[in-house]
């Protein structure tokens, strides 16, 4: 679906921004596009987007080149969903999303009604306007403005940023219903429980460059030390103790009364983006 | 396209009366026709001056009845006191000497021309007039020409950035640059709106102060030096709102085209004030263009539409560019 080599890309003379990324997304995938800020994220998806143009290297999206690739077609097949929600305030969800639909064929667009109950969307604020809706309100619109054109690559910036917890399950619920009907997910975050939940794949980018691309799990088990931290009982004292995850093919290697807990450390995707990226999330 | 261009269209009519853009527009509208009608024609209207004649020996027979008489020199002094714009004529010693309370060298020539004609009414001398304007049609042309001028000037300028400023707020122009539609559709769709607008403002500013009559004859050539002033306004306005980040700064903006662009124009065309670059001025081609428009002899010289044209397609360009980097910016 997406296919970039070595991708660069400047703002003026002195400011490189890309330093020759490459990267490949199939057909279906979620990937995950992970970095600090500054670090070269929005500036890739505004080159496969269309909006930025002069870049150096090869990228080809829908087995095109990009260079002709930014057709009416080409953007009747995308949905980008932007970090903020950005709608017509004086105008009600129900007429942005009608606005916003316009431009797209009518066989391929769903029922905004619908699209909006899905989202969970209050029935009572369908006709009001923009302007009295709450950021999960708004978010959950700006999703809708996304997914109301079946597409069939979609750029997701910051998705469940805005949301409360139910409203983050239910966005990450809706991208992999998206997944499952063959929809490609770019997916741009700070948020590493969504990467970690969503993503087929990720790429920590820094600096302009890739610092790792692999399966979350894949890049957390090279990191792993192999450890497990175990908390038991033993003659009516709490205690814990790490040991080799391979010690424990033989049981447990010391005296105990009761298990309370056995924990993996594993690290998280967050502790593999501080160690890629050299900085932590903000 | 066209089904682009009807959505865009009728979002930004909706912007609009959201903004109360049109109901703006029909206030200026009867704002100016009000001022027109019942303040600026009726103070335009001046009394002619008045002639007061002291002629105790009965020397000046042939005075016209326009004159007053009084019956000695210290009422004539009187009258030149409480009404100081009058002529006294102390024709005392058989010879008429023109009297003045103040007055400037240019004024009081005329002035006093004035009342020597009145006391030779019949010297059988009559001028031959060519123009079909009265003095009231005339001034009811020159200040609607003016007050159109500055409506399009100021209010289509402001609006079409009022409009802008609240997308841009809304960041709703950065969703634009990923929808499947022409992104000059954008600018077109803005551009058209406003030149309806000012179109139909020039049109109806000109019946209610020209009268029907005369606005058959002149409308034609009135409507297209409103379209190029209109879109250069326009297109002027779009610009400023993509390159500056807020109102205010636009406002400061306007300041100086108001200052450094139209004052220039009003005194150079309305006032003795001479410059000699101001043809160079393209406002003062175009304001020229809607006066002469207005008086019924319109620009002929392709030079000048050409120029326009160019102009116009120019702005537009620019304006493409700007919009796109707006588009690129981040949220």
């Amino acid at each position: 679906m997406i296919e970039v080599k070595n991708l660069t890309f400047s703002y003026g003379k002195d400011k490189q921004a890309l330093h020759g990324l490459d990267f490949t997304v199939g057909d279906g995938e979620i990937f995950g596009f992970l970095g600090p800020n500054g670090s070269g994220k929005s500036t890739t998806q505004k080159i496969l987007t269309g909006i930025l143009k002069g870049h150096g290297g090869k990228v080809s999206l829908f087995g095109k080149d990009i260079a002709t690739a930014h057709t009416r077609d080409f953007f009747q097949k995308i949905g980008v969903l932007f970090e903020f929600p950005y709608l017509y305030s004086n105008l009600s969800a129900v007429d942005n999303l009608k606005y916003f639909s316009s431009f797209y064929p009518a066989e391929q667009l769903r029922d905004i009604e619908e699209l909006l109950e899905a989202l969970e969307f209050k029935r009572d604020f369908l006709r009001k306007p923009v302007s009295s809706y709450s950021k999960g309100m708004r978010q959950r619109v700006s999703m809708a403005r996304v997914l109301i054109s079946n597409p069939k690559l979609l750029f997701l910036d910051e998705p469940t940023s805005g949301l409360d917890p139910s409203g983050a399950v239910l966005f990450r619920r809706m991208i992999e219903e998206e997944r499952r009907k063959g929809t490609t997910v770019f997916l741009t975050t700070h948020n590493m429980l969504d990467a970690d939940l969503l993503c087929d794949r990720v790429a920590f980018i820094t600096n302009g460059k890739i610092a790792a691309l692999d399966t979350p799990k894949k890049l957390k088990e090279k990191n792993s030390n192999q450890r497990v931290k175990i908390c038991y009982l033993y003659q009516d004292k709490r205690e814990e103790k790490t040991i080799e995850a391979q010690e424990l093919e033989a049981g447990i290697p010391f005296p105990h009364d009761e298990i309370i807990s056995v924990h993996s450390e594993e690290p998280t995707l967050e502790d593999m983006f501080i160690q890629y990226t050299g900085r932590g999330l903000s | 396209m066209w089904k682009d261009f009807i959505s865009l269209f009728k979002k930004d009519c909706q912007m609009m009366i959201a903004g109360k853009f049109f109901l703006l527009a029909v206030g200026s509208l009867l704002l100016y026709t009000l001022f027109i009608n019942f303040g600026y024609i009726k103070f335009m209207k001046a009394e002619l001056y008045h002639v007061y004649l002291y002629d105790p020996l009965g020397t000046q027979p042939q005075a016209s009845n326009l004159i007053y008489p009084v019956i000695s020199l210290k009422e004539l002094e009187q009258a030149l006191v409480t009404d100081t714009t009058s002529i006294g004529i102390d024709a005392g010693s058989g010879a008429p000497d023109i009297i003045l309370y103040y007055g400037s060298e240019k004024v009081d020539r005329h002035r006093a021309d004035y009342a020597r004609s009145l006391l030779y009414p019949d010297n059988g001398y009559t001028a031959k007039t060519v123009g079909v304007n009265t003095p009231e049609l005339k001034q009811r042309k020159e200040i609607t020409c003016e007050l159109l001028f500055i409506e399009i000037v100021a209010v289509g300028f402001l609006g079409i950035a009022s409009v802008l400023f609240k997308e841009k707020q809304m960041g709703v122009i950065r969703v634009h640059a990923v929808l499947p539609l022409k992104k000059s559709l954008f600018i077109l769709s803005k551009i058209v709106i406003f030149l309806s607008a000012d179109l139909i403002f020039a049109a109806l500013m000109t019946v209610f102060n020209i009268g029907v009559a005369d606005t058959i004859h002149i409308l034609p050539a009135v409507l297209v030096q409103t379209a190029i002033l209109s879109l250069v306004m326009a297109l002027a306005g779009f610009g400023c709102t993509m390159v500056l980040n807020d109102f205010k700064q636009f406002s400061l903006a306007y300041l100086v085209i108001a200052v450094f662009a139209a004052t220039p124009v009003f005194l150079a065309a309305n006032t003795s004030i001479k410059m000699a670059w101001i043809g160079w001025h393209p406002f003062y081609q175009i304001y020229m263009g809607l006066k002469n428009a207005y008086f019924g002899t319109p620009v002929t010289d392709p030079v000048y539409y050409i120029c326009s044209a160019c102009g116009i397609a120019a702005l537009f360009m620019v304006i493409q560019i700007a919009f796109r980097k707006e588009m690129g910016k981040e949220g």
